[in-house]
């Protein structure tokens, strides 16, 4: 095959204006090389390189040393560069930054319009890149009205109208639920077997990774790793070490592993079927029961928040975005508020602290004293502001102080509250959301995504509130962000805090939620413990919900080993794969 | 919080005024603009009204919709009415209370002001806002002003830039409305207290709302480079502008109108 990509021991610096020690050198001597017509993910933590290496490929920043060969061309003068960028079509991460038209048609136009395509053939481009990604009766639109997912086709159709013959994508799931995700990928594929075109993605989900040809793992700017997904996940602790994760079935059979001391090699995780098959291997041949390491069940805390009979509608009541909604909220737990992108998750979670006034119905709190706060009483909003903290997506873009400080401070200084050690208050703040202190004087803008999000988080927890919302805490962050903002919330629930979080990853929600609450097309649609809500797949699925990928592959397995052993137990999957994989191997062995 | 803001307020009815090209609107714009202000009779004042109604009717545009485009520029319409009346000494005094006289053409000049601002908000709508898109505009305007090419003004440039602040409005009004969301669950307060607190509130809405602008400005640079965007020079354009007779006919029909009522004006006027 082909040659499609070369980069040869590339360097590239970031230069900033105050001189050599603040530049950051993003790609170190990095080598890869990809063959035309295949499907390759590049993978690495935060900060690792990684969009910066595929805007080298695309000659959108030039190396410092080292060469880069796209298709044929080295962008070595101006001509070469255009003949790279009309061949490789970008798909960056924000929807809404790569939006050009103000109509969803001219959008598509506007590459091949800079490309010179006369009339009527540009229309005609337009028109088919617009029927392939499903956007066609959508083309009068404005862009801007899209939703996300919709907005990413679009930005595929603009570049299949380009008629591309690589494709990169930086991240562009990453702002996507599950489903719309799972649409844009197929989507991918599906261009790749009619147009042969090749694919560069690159990603923080692992099971998209999974789905490639071929990974390469980026760390400090070099390629560390390279190889066929099962080469790289056969390799667990270097996977983790570099800040990565396991797809959840290959993690599940992992865990089995361990817990029977057997080795995974390359050939056990080729696919699907050798995942099972290795599963009920280890399974089959354990000698000893290995331990669970169950956390210890909660007790029910009082009633803290009440929603009774909410409705909420947009469009002077024509479109319904909430119906009847009937939800108590027990003090200390976590409850994960699930459902498709538009179901009315981020409508619900707004009335909660007044944010908007209830159309019709009640959000009631009710205080240790016996108080009860309601949103319908205008004097009671700002008790239940300060009682109740919420947390919007992407918090990190609402940061506007001169230092961080001063920004977790904002609301203590809003709502005015006398008597309160403020200094103190920020920086028990600040130490909860997992800031540490030096970085208080710092200016938040300064800051990474990561650092930003927590400062943002600090500054709701300054109110020390009795119940934390959170839309979508991890969006956006890498596995191992991911894996600390969750372990924050889990820190912040042991205060006392009681968490409500809005999540469309049902692997997350599993995992951390006491209980699930699923919301489809703006009324409840079920509500319960994870382990009842996802007993098996078609309970889930007739409440609207995708099963956890975890629970999806374990129930496979467990399906496949009782075929061989009829008389086994089924357990309810727990959420997470050590338990999940010492609960499979235990009962297999009762057998 | 800021749904109610909606930016030229394109209403969309399949009107022969929504199909013409949007040039030709331009042009009539500005002759309906220039004889707005030359109509002074009663008579031409009629003349003006009855075009602008059949105008309005030609476009389709709802009663309802007319008046809520008149609503917003009430108060400035009073305004223009009450001082026109109170401080316009010439011709007969009708009333008179200290410094405030109230005199018949005073009387006159008030309905003349106040009227044309209602025309002139009416031809507005009619010929541009509300039948054209801004994107439509904004093609017209490059399109009239390319002459100007050739003195080296950026006619492309400008025109791009515009059609991207317009693509960008509805994005930025969604930001701002999530950021003064999350800074009122913090306790913020935009409406009350004294009106330099409240230019504050503000400006801690705006310092997130300027860095993120800059950070889309950026990743739409490097977006638009990605697609080979390199200017003016050598793009074609997916929906050229083009005259057809249909635009001819609406030209001439609207032109014969505000030539009517010039004739008026100079046959009726003092």
């Amino acid at each position: 095959m082909a040659v499609g990509i070369s980069v040869k021991k590339v360097d590239f610096t970031y230069k900033t204006d105050e001189g050599e020690d603040t530049s950051v050198k993003a790609l170190n001597g990095i080598s890869l090389e990809v063959e035309t017509g295949s499907y390759c993910a590049v993978l690495g933590p935060n900060g690792s390189g990684k969009s910066t290496l595929a805007k080298v490929i695309d000659v959108l920043e030039f190396p410092d040393n080292g060469t880069v060969a796209v298709l044929g061309y080295e962008g070595k003068n101006d001509e070469d560069c255009y003949k790279i960028r009309e061949r490789c079509a970008y798909v960056f991460q924000n929807p809404d930054n790569q939006i050009v038209g103000t109509i969803v048609e001219e959008d598509v136009a506007f590459g091949p319009e800079n490309l010179g395509v006369p009339l009527p053939e540009l229309r005609q481009r337009v028109d088919e890149a617009l029927k392939y990604v499903g956007l066609y009766e959508l083309r009068d639109r404005q862009a801007a009205s899209l939703s996300g997912g919709q907005k990413q086709k679009l930005a595929i159709a603009g570049a299949l109208a380009m008629r591309p013959k690589l494709l990169i994508l930086d991240e562009s799931t990453a702002m996507l639920d599950p489903i719309s995700r799972d649409e844009f990928l197929d989507l991918v594929e599906q261009m790749r077997t009619d147009k042969g075109i090749t694919v560069l993605t690159i990603t923080h989900d692992m099971n998209e990774a999974a789905r490639c040809e071929k990974i390469f793992v980026v760390e400090y700017g070099q390629v560390t790793m390279s190889g066929t997904p099962s080469e790289i996940f056969s390799h667990p602790e270097k996977i983790i070490k570099a800040g990565l994760e396991l797809p959840p079935d290959i993690s599940l059979v992992n865990e089995m592993s361990k817990a029977t001391g057997n080795k995974i090699t390359e050939e056990d995780i080729k696919d699907q079927r050798s995942r099972i098959n290795t599963a009920i291997r280890f399974a089959k041949n354990a000698s000893e029961a290995p331990a669970m390491n169950l956390p210890e069940e909660r007790k029910k805390g009082r009633k803290i928040l009440e929603i009774s009979d909410l409705s909420h509608s947009y469009d002077s009541g024509k479109t319904f975005a909430l119906e009847h909604i009937n939800l108590d909220v027990y003090e200390g737990e976590i409850l994960a508020i699930v459902g498709k992108s538009g179901c009315g998750k981020t409508t619900l979670i707004s009335p909660l602290n007044g944010i908007i006034r209830p159309q019709s119905g009640d959000v009631r709190l009710l205080l240790e004293s016996g108080e009860v706060l309601s949103t319908t009483r205008k004097k009671d909003i700002k008790g239940i502001r300060q009682k109740v903290g919420l947390v919007f997506q992407y918090p990190e873009y609402q940061l506007f102080e001169e230092t961080v400080e001063k920004d977790i401070a904002y609301g203590l200084i809003k709502m005015n509250t006398p008597g309160v050690n403020r200094e103190g208050r920020v920086k028990a703040a600040a130490l909860l959301s997992g800031l540490t202190e030096d970085i208080l004087t710092r200016s938040p803008f300064e800051l990474s995504g990561g650092q930003k999000r927590r400062a943002a988080l600090a500054g709701v927890l300054v109110m020390k509130p009795q119940i934390l919302v959170l839309d979508e805490p991890a969006a956006g962050l890498d596995p191992l962000g991911r894996k600390e903002m969750f372990e924050t919330i889990l820190a912040l629930r042991e205060t006392g805090t009681t968490i409500i979080l809005v999540s469309h990853n049902m692997d997350e929600a599993a995992r951390y939620a006491d209980r699930i609450f699923c919301i489809s097309r703006g009324r409840e649609a079920a509500c319960g413990k994870p382990s009842e809500l996802f007993e098996n797949e078609g309970k889930a699925k007739s409440y609207g919900l995708s099963l956890p990928l975890l629970y999806k592959f374990s129930s496979q397995v467990k399906e496949a080993l009782s075929k061989d052993y009829p008389g086994i137990d089924v357990l309810p999957p727990y959420p997470d794969a050590q338990n999940e994989a010492a609960s499979i191997i235990r009962s297999a062995m009762k057998c | 919080m800021l749904s109610d803001i909606s930016l030229g307020r394109y209403v969309e009815t399949g009107s022969i005024l929504h199909k013409t090209d949007p040039r030709i609107k331009v042009i009539l714009y500005i002759v309906y603009l220039v004889s707005i202000f030359v109509v002074n009779s009663p008579a031409a004042l009629l003349t003006l009204f009855a075009l602008t109604a059949l105008q309005l009717v030609t476009a389709k545009i709802p009663f309802k919709v007319t008046l809520s485009t008149l609503k917003p520029i009430l108060p400035l319409t009073l305004f223009i009415f009450i001082l026109n009346m109170f401080t316009l000494k010439q011709g007969q005094m009708l009333w008179s209370w200290r410094f405030l006289t109230v005199t018949d053409y005073g009387i006159e000049r008030a309905i003349l002001m106040s009227l044309r601002i209602v025309f002139l908000i009416l031809s507005t709508s009619v010929l541009l806002t509300l039948t054209t898109t801004p994107l439509k505009i904004s093609d017209a305007l490059e399109s009239l002003m390319s002459p100007l090419k050739v003195i080296h003004v950026p006619v492309h440039e400008m025109s791009m830039m515009m059609s991207i602040a317009l693509r960008f409005i509805p994005t930025l009004i969604e930001e701002t409305d999530k950021i003064m969301k999350a800074q009122v669950s913090r306790g913020a307060d935009y409406d009350t207290g004294s009106f330099i607190n409240r230019i504050k509130g503000y400006v801690t809405v705006l310092i997130p709302l300027f860095v993120s602008s800059f950070k889309r400005a950026e990743d739409l640079a490097v977006a638009m480079d990605a697609r080979c965007y390199r200017g003016g020079e050598g793009r074609t354009k997916l929906n050229p502008l083009k005259i057809t007779g249909r635009d001819i006919a609406v030209l001439i029909a609207f032109l014969a109108g505000a030539g009517a009522l010039i004739a008026v004006e100079v046959f009726y006027g003092k």
